[in-house]
């Protein structure tokens, strides 16, 4: 109660007349203030307001476990990984792995091969589930300047992806089938007419999570969501983008037209659709209950 | 007559609703007009038109041409038209103006025509045409004078016509004053609508009439020689208006057209020795009107009670014959008083011979008249004047066709009069007797006729009421001369309508009368009722006048003209009556006209006239008929029927002047009223103004009254005021005395106050005093009662000193007499246990308080427990708080150790590959021999390889203390491949290490697991090591990591001692190393196979347990 109390006393009403993230960062500075940070507290922030991107980097690294709650190990801490870094960095051009030239994307993808024990014994060309941790990998590049960031970033991301939601990944296609029915049923129909509901493109939106899907700066709020511990957000945006996109999807008659046009979906509007599908996440998930 | 009735029935057609038989008809009658000259078919268009109103007929007569509308030069026709222009003239004065100068011509031609007399014009008619063009020149120069005056410049310039300028028009001229017009109009401005908008006809008339100078025509603002007489009808104005023709015409007549044959007959009659008395019936007239006009007269309202005398004054031997007779005409009836009456007749009397030979030319009848009758010296004169008229009047016939509509009056006197001689003959003898026995009764009654004339009157006969004045002066008339009364009568008939007698009325009188005095014309009468006219005048006439004439007039009348006289009298009396307001109280028929009356009596006065002519034994006229042949001369008759005529047309005109003049009589009258009224109300206001004064003086009085009473309660009021002023005066003396007393006293009490809080202040000292010495005596009296306590006390104590005194002296006694009592000794004894229990009892207090401070002391003990129970949650709360931040380090570490397991994995990997490379080089033997001589090497390198270890063991250290205990796994392979290298060879140097580690173990052992692991880690990098677990189970565990421990603590110690053997040395050293590299990185385990991967899953559950115990270790070693 009393973060509460520092907090502007208007921010309810802010929310209630539709002004959202005003005293987000205040409250989100609060938290953060906090020694041994909150973990569950910025979850359900974090699933709940858009973080700004100055806490973004923050945010995500304690909550993916790159940091610890505590800030005075942060420091340490954070020198164990940019060492280990360096060590695996090291590692690999030792055998000459990776050199100068190799893309820092692959780097990246070496690096998290080497770290699970999964690295090929010649560098070849990636395989599809490598092109997974590509896309991811570029897509947090562009949102994560520092490469030691990034790539912890990237490989808890990933780890996260193929731990936590290895169950629940799978039930995604369902789930969006569900939602896309109580959204837009004709839609559905339509898609199911055109046999195309089975192929779209869901590795795509769930198991890249729309990593090059969408543009990064929208990207990163959907990454919000699953780094907190969300990944049905995925289906909303799912849902959301075909919403959007419905007059066009409805005038397709052909599933492989649907899907490429899905894979390849204008850029412009995804903002829009974020936040839509946010929105429509809260709608059907219900909003995140603030613990504090 | 057949073409008459032709005539008739093309008329009728005129008027048919069919528009071609119309216009053709129009058109036959338009042809005819054009062949036939003769006026008959005009005459009939014109009677037709009268009778019809038909304008087809108008339209015809207006287009009438040149032939139609031929030069008459008949004087009677011409006189006609003069005076119907003139009575036109104010009527039309807008439309008129475009035949301004037709009237001019008009002018110039008849006033030239007067001098030149053309043809064989009987100077009578000229005197009458001179009248009417004198009439012209007055109503054209008053109506349009700049125009006229110019047209009189340019016309009387030319040289032939300056004889008529001056023989006529200038004597006209000297009659006018000059116009107002001249001076502020011009000719523009006399045409200009909106001048004549402003005035009605009458208003006209009198315009002209008041530029005119001539007396009789003059009308002054007031109009003063007409007014007496119109004034002197106005209390009966309703009558006024049927009367007046009568009386009008016949003054007007009488005075200035000199009435042939009204007056100048009566002083014929009257004989010319009495003048005065012929013009009494005027003069007395005047004379008895005033009292009247005393009554109710507006010239004296009007503030015009004199009229000009001027005229009436006029001397009667004037120059010019003009100002003589219209000065006498005017005399006759302008001079209002009384004397008039004989200084006129003088004028003609004395100077007729001057007259005789103007009056030719100057037309002035009156005067030729009376000196006809007056001087009997020139009968031939008369005669001429009647010769012609003979001779005219035989030309009237002849004329009859011709005679215009305006002429039509005239005419119809004409031909009444023409009858009248036809019929003369017969009657003449009846009708001389007539007059003679007027003329015989003429001289005597000279004072009859006052006495006839002034019953009229009140003033007169003021016994008579006048409605039966005329019935009662009938038979006084009719007793001395029922003829001339009843002529009289008839003449003054329209006077007695002033007291409510009709016109009519009268005749009928005298019908009654006359009956009543001459039965000698009941034969006639019978006669009369046949006459076929409407009227009932005319049998009346008849009646009292000649009993066969008045049926041959009307005969004759309604032959001649049988629908356009009647016709035109009928529309005539009709409008009169009209405007007579119905004043006829008996309700007479409309066909009654008075004018008709008047003209039906001048006709029978000339017929009188002439029959008394033929009657009388004038010696002129005798002496002239008896010259001419006896019979009487029919040219005079006809140049009198003439004159009748031009009489009646004269008299048509003034009576048009008279209607004017009625006209605008009443509008003065109108204005008379008012000023009357407003003379009332002014006299009322007065009235009323006096009555205020008087008001306001009363309220002055009362004023004054009540300023006095005023003034005198100011006074009072003033005593008053100064008395309560000196009161009040007094009063606030009395005030500030008792003021002053009151200060005083409240001074006083002020003392008294201060006194009394003295006294008060006083008294609680005393009282306090009381108090403290009352304190005081109670506690002396406490005191003294505790001191009596004592002292009783002290009573009671020395009391018991001395019973104990006593009692102890006893007790000695007792105890000097009983020495060893043993009760004594329990007593004693018992005082011993009183004290040892007492002694007890302080112990158990002493004990119970040190319980309580005990407890408290648990309490206390308590708390601070629990304090530290809470510091100690505290205290655990921080360590999990460490311990999670330790963990996340930890994890953090670990995952660095993960990756640095994986490095060396990787690093292993391409170290086997190499290997595998190198052995695939088919080197095996030379690796064996090598692996031989690498033994014995590796004896041999024992001691440097001593120097060598402690020198990386060193080096660990160093590392370990730079890398906070951590070591770092490319060193040893760093080191590795320096040994490698300095081993010589890759494949000998790659094997050093492991050779270091098992140096006591066989080659082929070592080979064996070498190949199995390169095998394991071909197949399963990792997890095919469990095999060789066996192999140095004890170096892994803890136990055996202890007991190394041990050993090499012994080894150390024996190490200088003895030399123990290399292997056990090499493999503390091993060990050693092992444990160093064990404990931190436990990298140096996978050397051995087994140990690496085993421990692997849970190594981190075993690290957690470890923590402490290896950090331990690390403390006490270091």
């Amino acid at each position: 109660m009393t973060e509460d109390s520092q907090r502007n006393f208007r921010s309810v009403y802010y929310e209630k007349v539709g002004f959202r993230g005003v005293e987000e960062k205040k409250s989100l500075e609060i938290l953060l203030k906090d020694d041994r940070l909150d973990i569950e507290k910025l979850c359900t922030f974090s699933q709940r307001f858009p973080l700004p991107s100055m806490y973004r980097a923050l945010v995500w690294k304690v909550l993916l476990g790159i940091l610890p709650p505590h800030h005075e190990s942060h420091a340490q801490v954070m020198m164990y990984r940019k060492e280990q870094y360096c060590d695996v960095l090291h590692a690999l051009h030792v055998v000459r792995f990776v050199s100068d030239a190799t893309p820092q994307v692959e780097v990246y993808l070496r690096m998290y091969q080497l770290e699970s024990g999964k690295l090929p014994r010649s560098p070849s060309f990636p395989l599809p589930e490598d092109e997974v941790f590509l896309a991811i990998a570029k897509a947090v590049e562009e949102m994560v300047e520092d490469s030691v960031d990034c790539y912890w970033i990237i490989r808890c991301f990933v780890n996260q992806l193929n731990n936590k939601y290895r169950e629940s990944l799978p039930q995604l296609p369902k789930a969006f089938e569900q939602y896309l029915n109580l959204e837009d049923s004709r839609l559905l129909s339509h898609l199911k007419t055109c046999s195309a509901l089975s192929r779209l493109p869901y590795d795509l939106w769930f198991k890249r999570c729309f990593a090059g899907c969408l543009p990064e700066s929208s990207l990163q709020r959907v990454w919000d969501k699953v780094v907190s511990g969300s990944c049905k957000i995925l289906v909303f945006v799912a849902v959301e983008i075909l919403l959007t996109f419905k007059i066009k999807v409805m005038a397709l008659n052909n599933a492989e037209k649907i899907t490429k046009f899905l894979e390849n979906i204008p850029q412009d509007s995804s903002d829009a659709i974020v936040s839509k599908a946010i929105d429509l996440w809260h709608k059907h998930c219900g909003t995140p209950v603030h613990s504090a | 007559m057949a073409q008459q009735a032709n005539i008739g029935e093309l008329l009728s057609m005129l008027d048919s609703p069919v528009l071609s038989v119309r216009d053709d008809v129009t058109a036959v009658f338009k042809e005819n007009l054009s062949s036939d000259r003769g006026p008959m078919l005009v005459n009939t268009l014109v009677d037709y038109y009268l009778e019809t109103n038909s304008q087809p007929v108008l339209h015809i007569l207006t287009t009438l041409q040149e032939p139609h509308d031929k030069m008459d030069t008949d004087v009677i026709v011409l006189t006609t038209g003069v005076l119907v222009l003139i009575t036109m003239l104010p009527m039309i004065p807008q439309s008129g103006k475009q035949h301004l100068h037709d009237f001019f011509d008009i002018f110039g031609r008849l006033s030239s025509w007067c001098l030149k007399k053309p043809g064989h014009v009987t100077e009578i008619y000229l005197v009458h045409l001179h009248a009417s063009v004198y009439a012209l020149f007055h109503r054209l120069y008053g109506m349009y004078p700049c125009n006229f005056v110019s047209f009189l410049r340019s016309h009387y310039s030319m040289k032939e016509n300056l004889d008529t300028f001056e023989e006529v028009v200038r004597p006209m001229m000297e009659h006018v004053r000059i116009h107002p017009e001249l001076v502020t109009g011009s000719k523009d401005h006399e045409l200009d609508p909106r001048r004549w908008k402003r005035l009605e006809t009458h208003d006209v008339v009198i315009e002209c009439a008041k530029i005119s100078l001539d007396p009789a025509e003059a009308s002054y603002e007031d109009g003063d020689s007409i007014s007496p007489q119109v004034s002197a009808r106005f209390p009966h104005r309703a009558a006024d208006v049927a009367t007046s023709p009568y009386v009008d015409t016949q003054n007007s007549c009488g005075s200035a057209t000199s009435t042939p044959y009204s007056s100048s007959r009566l002083t014929l009659l009257n004989t010319p020795g009495q003048p005065p008395q012929t013009l009494s019936p005027p003069s007395t007239r005047l004379l008895t009107e005033p009292p009247q006009a005393t009554l109710w007269s507006p010239s004296m309202v009007c503030g015009m009670t004199t009229p000009p005398t001027s005229p009436g004054n006029v001397p009667p031997d004037l120059s010019h014959p003009y100002s003589k007779v219209f000065g006498t005409a005017a005399g006759g009836k302008g001079t209002p008083l009384g004397t008039p009456a004989t200084s006129p007749p003088p004028a003609p009397l004395c100077h007729s011979d001057d007259y005789v030979h103007i009056s030719l030319q100057q037309a002035t009848v009156p005067a030729p008249k009376k000196e006809e009758k007056t001087d009997s010296a020139r009968p031939c004169l008369h005669r001429q004047h009647h010769l012609p008229n003979d001779r005219g009047l035989e030309e009237l016939p002849g004329l009859k066709g011709s005679v215009t509509l305006s002429d039509l009056p005239g005419f119809l006197g004409d031909l009444a009069s023409d009858e009248d001689s036809v019929e003369k003959d017969k009657e003449e003898a009846a009708i001389s007797k007539e007059l003679s026995e007027i003329t015989t009764a003429d001289t005597e009654p000279l004072v009859p006729r006052g006495g006839f004339d002034s019953p009229f009157y009140p003033d007169s006969l003021p016994g008579c009421p006048r409605k039966t004045h005329s019935a009662t002066s009938g038979p006084q008339g009719t007793s001395v001369n029922p003829e001339p009364f009843n002529s009289s009568l008839d003449k003054r008939g329209p006077d007695t309508p002033k007291q409510a007698f009709t016109p009519i009325d009268l005749p009928c009188g005298g019908t009654h009368e006359s009956p009543a005095g001459d039965r000698e014309r009941q034969t006639s009468l019978e006669t009369n009722i046949l006459t076929p006219s409407p009227c009932k005048i005319p049998p009346q006439r008849g009646v009292g006048f000649g009993s066969g004439q008045p049926p041959p007039y009307d005969h004759l009348f309604e032959v001649a003209l049988p629908k356009t006289a009647h016709h035109f009298v009928s529309k005539k009396t009709k409008e009169l009556l009209k405007k007579a307001k119905g004043n006829t109280e008996e309700d007479y028929p409309p066909s009654t006209s008075p004018a008709e009356v008047l003209d039906r009596l001048i006709q029978q006065g000339a017929d009188a006239h002439s029959k008394e002519l033929s009657r009388l034994s004038l010696p002129s006229k005798s002496v002239d008929w008896t010259h001419f042949g006896g019979s009487p001369p029919s040219d005079e008759i006809r140049t009198l029927r003439n004159q009748l005529l031009l009489l009646h047309n004269q008299l048509l005109y003034e009576r048009f002047k008279r209607q004017q003049h009625a006209l605008r009589n009443r509008r003065l009258l109108r204005k008379v009223i008012k000023a009357a009224a407003l003379e009332e109300h002014n006299a009322a206001m007065k009235d009323q103004l006096k009555l205020q004064e008087k008001d306001i003086q009363i309220w002055k009085v009362s004023l004054q009254k009540e300023q006095a009473r005023y003034s005198q309660l100011q006074d009072q009021r003033d005593t008053m005021v100064t008395q309560l002023h000196s009161q009040i005066r007094q009063l606030q003396h009395d005030r500030e005395e008792f003021y002053n007393q009151s200060q005083e006293l409240q001074t006083k009490l002020e003392d008294c106050r201060n006194m009394i809080a003295e006294l008060r202040l006083e008294l609680k000292k005393a009282n306090s005093k009381v108090c403290h010495t009352e304190l005081l005596l109670s506690q002396v009296s406490q005191k003294l009662s505790n001191s009596e306590s004592v002292q009783q006390q002290m009573e009671f104590l020395n009391r018991q000193l001395l019973v104990l005194g006593e009692v102890n002296e006893l007790y000695l006694e007792q105890l000097q007499s009983k020495h060893s009592d043993t009760t004594k000794e329990v007593e004693m004894m018992k005082a011993a246990c009183r004290k040892e229990l007492e002694k007890n009892r302080s112990h158990v207090l002493q004990q119970n308080q040190r319980l309580d401070t005990s407890q408290k002391r648990i309490l206390e003990l308590e708390s601070h427990l629990a304090k530290k129970d809470h510091l100690l949650l505290e205290q655990k709360k921080y360590l999990e708080d460490v311990k999670v931040q330790a963990r996340g380090q930890l994890q953090a570490a670990e995952s660095r150790y993960e990756a640095q397991k994986r490095i060396t994995q990787v690093f292993e990997l391409e170290i086997l590959d190499l290997y595998g490379r190198l052995e695939k080089d088919g080197l095996l033997k030379k690796l064996e021999e090598e692996k031989a001589e690498a033994a014995e090497a590796a004896e041999e390198r024992l001691a440097c390889c001593k120097d060598g270890c402690s020198d990386s063991v060193t080096d660990h250290h160093e590392e370990a203390s730079g890398h906070n205990g951590e070591t770092k796994p490319p060193r040893p392979g760093g080191a590795r491949g320096s040994s490698g290298s300095r081993g010589g060879g890759g494949g000998s140097s790659g094997g050093s290490s492991s050779e270091l580690s098992t140096p006591e173990k066989p080659p082929n052992q070592r080979a064996g697991l070498f190949s199995s692991r390169w095998e394991t880690t071909v197949g399963e990098p990792a997890t095919s090591i469990p095999t060789t677990v066996g192999s140095l189970p004890s170096s892994k565990s803890f136990l055996g990591m202890k007991a190394r421990e041990l050993f090499r603590n012994k080894s150390e110690s024996q190490c200088d001692e003895d030399s123990v053997t290399i292997s056990s040395l090499s493999e503390t050293l091993k060990t050693e190393l092992g444990k160093d590299l064990g404990v931190e990185a436990k990298t140096p385990p996978t050397l051995d196979g087994p140990h690496p991967t085993s421990p692997n899953p849970d190594s981190v559950g075993q690290l957690h347990i470890m923590d402490y115990n290896e950090t331990h270790h690390e403390h006490s070693e270091g």
